[in-house]
């Protein structure tokens, strides 16, 4: 059993749209994945239902050991953080430090480690104690943002899903958040999975890619595997990043179709 | 396929092709006939009326069952407010006794009196919100010569009400996400948590309300503006015959209603066939 | 000769409780026709410098401005109120704060009305736009029922229903999916094959600016750092990576061939481009063996 399973998973809104049917799938502890689809594929619902957000209509989201059926919402969100894609959405204290410690004082966590659990969170997004008392409000964007993840990680969820979070950032900022979510990935331990709609970033940085089209899972596969699969990019309404394209342009040449960086393609360059 | 204020979708329907003036002028006239009228059968025809119309008009019935219950209760409580907290008439006739409190005749009839001039007024209501879209109600006001400020305020407002509700929904999630559980807790905690949604709501008009000026400037639009507006929505709205003549039916039908109740002394209790019939039932050689 | 479409002339601008000017001196002229690409990190004076074209800046701002702005000769401070917004059309990278209306159609025809257009140009423009933006299936939805893509399809479609000769896109795919992406470009490019009109584009995208801008311009800091027709302006790549700016592998891949001295070729911009410059290579290393 993996730490996240969701068996046959169906989601219906109440109403009548059918946004999830038929998915099923496992997420192991530590993972860094990539959810990808066009709007309306059932990114987001898919997300909602892995941390009791929603409640399946049929089928189930098991995460620890939990089902989110027979689970409190408390239960299901220190296992599975939701960082919503607009972080004026979610901060609602008046300084940085209640809105880092709302999470756990809702599910209970005494002050003392209330305490301990802002000033780590703080420290792992990067927040100063100088930003700590301030009005979130008047943060800029990208620190917002953080706290905004802060936030979450003080519930000390294993999973984190972090929803468009490169979307309206420049390269640079882009690159930056990546970095941040690696090292939470990497030397924290937190399985994360980003919804995007940029190829580069997943191409970049995730080692396993949800494709999903029309409400299910059509594919769950490596980047290399999926972006150099022109069948299930098609369904998803996606197109690989430049790079790759420019690899498949050159499959002739003996150069692979899942080529996924400037360095890699250089290197097959090279070699034909 | 259109959405209506109320959300529900008609059909292709001839309630399309009635001026929203003329939708207006209905709600507004119609929706007094009850205040004229209380014998109870008189009533109860104008609800047919309506219903026929509803029906005519192809708006899916199935969901205007949600009222349903509300009728019911809304009438319990206007039976029990006029009957166990209607107090003591010493005057009044009395059907029977319960507990040792008198029933009376009186209190009975004006909660059906109330009761049947109630029901075809949210009747009439919800026949408008059915089939008028938001729009309409603009072109309404804009056919009537409202000043375009006064129409173009109220659509503003409409549409931030329908953007604050979407934001509402996220805020809640976000907040359950962090592990928030109304559940079980007393009201005042849900009151209290209730209060910190306006947070994030103000915080996102604010952001919002620079992007939306810039945007209504870059569209030209100024409320000090000399330009004489040509009213597109307007030319999408003709007065067909039609339209003229339901207008006169609705405001002759009401003049007609004004006369026979004061003139005639009609629709009112004592012309009630039905609660005179009733009380020879409930109080039988009772005289009236 | 004609004047410029925009001409700014040493340009400053510094907002009222800013310590710093968000743009520096900048100079850029702009030709009817034309299509500017404008590109740079986030608070480089992007935003800035297009709202000044338009007028917002100083009207809705407050702040200190130096230099001159000139919209088709004129300084935009000169407009009458009103008048700059005929010529310059905006949209911006989030179409919901931009909607006024109960429905689509009265979405398009607001800024119409705005301008006193006849009912029966309006009638002319609408359909045109629609046809344009792909919007008939849409008209008589809420916009707020549509999804973001359509949102900003709208909201495009609304702005050039005013017929502006300028038309100034502050990064209007930031929101959007792939899919919706590529249809707001199809919609510019079909645009700019049907009319002649002036466009500045901002989009951190390269892969989505580059078939379309004839010229590219990089801020940084307020400040002009670069500005070439759009090839030549690949031809340095070492300031754009300084800079932080993504380049699309294409893009990349040619300027390692370029650099690393194997061809001689002008900059690819393109998948096909890149690919024919690999070819090339190939073939000529294998003709030299054989």
């Amino acid at each position: 059993m993996s730490y996240v399973d969701v068996i046959d998973l169906a989601y219906t809104y109440p109403d009548g749209t059918q946004a999830l049917h038929g998915v099923t799938l496992s997420i192991e502890s530590g993972e860094m994945l990539s959810l990808i689809g066009q709007n309306g594929s059932g990114k987001t619902t898919l997300s909602k239902c892995l941390n009791g957000l929603l409640l399946p209509t049929s089928g189930n989201v098991v995460v620890d050991g939990h089902d989110s059926k027979s689970s409190s919402i408390s239960d299901m969100v220190r296992r599975v953080g939701y960082v919503f894609q607009n972080p004026d959405h979610q901060l609602f204290n008046p300084t940085c430090r209640d809105e880092i410690a709302y999470g756990p004082r809702n599910i209970g966590i005494r002050e003392p480690e209330v305490t301990e659990r802002v000033e780590e969170a703080a420290t792992v997004v990067g927040l100063g104690s100088e930003h700590l008392t301030e009005h979130p409000f008047f943060l800029t964007k990208g620190l917002r943002q953080r706290v905004a993840i802060a936030a979450i990680l003080a519930l000390r969820p294993r999973v984190i899903i972090v929803d468009e979070p490169t979307t309206g950032q420049d390269a640079r900022q882009a690159r930056e958040i990546m970095g941040f979510l690696t090292t939470l990935n990497r030397e924290h331990g937190h399985t994360i999975i980003i919804i995007t709609h940029d190829m580069d970033i997943v191409a970049a940085y995730t080692e396993r890619i949800l494709a999903m089209a029309k409400g299910t899972l059509i594919a769950d596969n490596s980047a290399r595997e999926i972006f150099s699969n022109p069948a299930i990019m098609e369904r998803a309404s996606l197109a690989p990043p430049q790079i790759t394209r420019l690899a498949q342009a050159l499959g002739d040449m003996g150069i692979h179709p899942g080529v996924l960086s400037l360095d890699e393609m250089i290197a097959a360059f090279e070699g034909s | 396929m259109n959405k209506t204020l109320l959300g529900y979708v008609p059909d292709a329907s001839f309630i399309y092709l009635v001026h929203p003036t003329i939708k207006v002028l209905f709600l507004l006239v119609v929706s007094l006939f009850p205040m004229f009228i209380s014998a109870v059968e008189w009533n109860v025809g104008l609800m047919v009326g309506l219903m026929a119309l509803t029906v005519a008009s192809r708006v899916n019935m199935r969901t205007l069952k949600i009222y349903i219950p509300v009728a019911v209760s809304m009438g319990m409580i206007i039976l029990l407010s006029y009957t166990v907290l209607g107090g003591r008439h010493p005057d009044y006739q009395v059907i029977t006794r319960i507990f040792g409190f008198p029933l009376y005749w009186e209190r009975i009839r004006d909660a059906l009196v109330v009761y049947f001039r109630i029901l075809p007024m949210i009747l009439t209501m919800v026949f408008f919100l059915s089939t008028t879209r938001e729009r309409e109600i603009i072109a309404a006001l804009r056919a009537v010569r409202t000043p375009f400020v006064v129409t173009y305020v109220l659509a503003m407002s409409m549409r931030a009400a329908g953007m604050v509700m979407e934001d509402f929904r996220i805020v809640r999630q976000a907040e359950q996400a962090r592990g928030f559980d109304s559940k079980n807790k007393p009201l005042p905690y849900k009151i209290r948590k209730y209060v910190m949604y306006m947070v994030p709501l103000f915080a996102l008009s604010l952001r919002r309300s620079e992007e939306f000026t810039n945007a209504l400037v870059a569209r030209g639009y100024s409320f000090r503006s000399k330009v004489k507006r040509p009213d597109y929505i307007l030319s999408r709205y003709r007065f067909a015959w039609w339209d003229g003549a339901l207008g006169v039916v609705i405001a002759a039908l009401f003049a007609l209603l004004l006369v026979a109740r004061y003139r005639f002394g009609r629709f009112t209790v004592e012309d009630s066939v039905l609660l005179r019939y009733l009380h020879t039932i409930l109080i039988p050689g009772g005289g009236a | 000769m004609s004047s410029p479409a925009i001409q700014v002339t040493d340009y400053s601008w510094k907002y009222l409780h800013s310590t710093t000017r968000a743009i520096k001196n900048i100079e850029l002229i702009v030709q009817p026709g034309e299509c500017l690409g404008l590109i740079g990190s986030n608070g480089s004076g992007k935003t800035t410098l297009c709202n000044s074209i338009d007028g917002l800046i100083p009207g809705q701002y407050h702040g200190i401005k130096e230099g001159r702005v000139e919209v088709f000769g004129t300084e935009v401070e000169e407009y009458r109120r009103g008048e700059l917004q005929r010529t310059v059309g905006l949209v911006f990278s989030d179409p919901e704060a931009q909607f006024t209306a109960m429905t689509v159609e009265d979405e398009l025809v607001f800024g119409m009305e705005n301008l006193g257009l006849s009912i029966s140009e309006i009638n002319r423009r609408l359909e045109w736009v629609c046809d344009l933006a792909d919007l008939s299936p849409l008209l008589d939805k809420p916009p707020y029922e549509i999804s973001g893509g359509q949102k900003q399809r709208v909201a495009l479609a609304a702005m050039l229903a005013m017929q502006p000769r300028v038309l100034i896109l502050d990064e209007p795919t930031a929101m959007l999916d792939p899919v919706s992406r590529e249809r707001v470009f199809a919609v510019l490019a079909r645009l700019r094959k049907e009319r002649e009109i002036t466009m500045i584009l901002i989009e951190h995208s390269l892969e989505h600016i580059i078939p379309l801008a004839d010229r590219m311009v990089l801020l940084s800091n307020g400040r002009k750092l670069h500005e070439a027709p759009t090839r030549t302006f690949f031809s340095d790549l070492s300031l754009l990576r300084q800079e932080g700016i993504h380049l699309p592998g294409a893009v990349g891949f040619s300027g390692y061939l370029r650099e690393s001295g194997a061809t001689t070729d002008e900059p690819a911009i393109s998948v096909e481009e890149a690919a024919q410059q690999a070819r090339n290579l190939r073939g000529a290393a294998k003709g030299e063996l054989s």
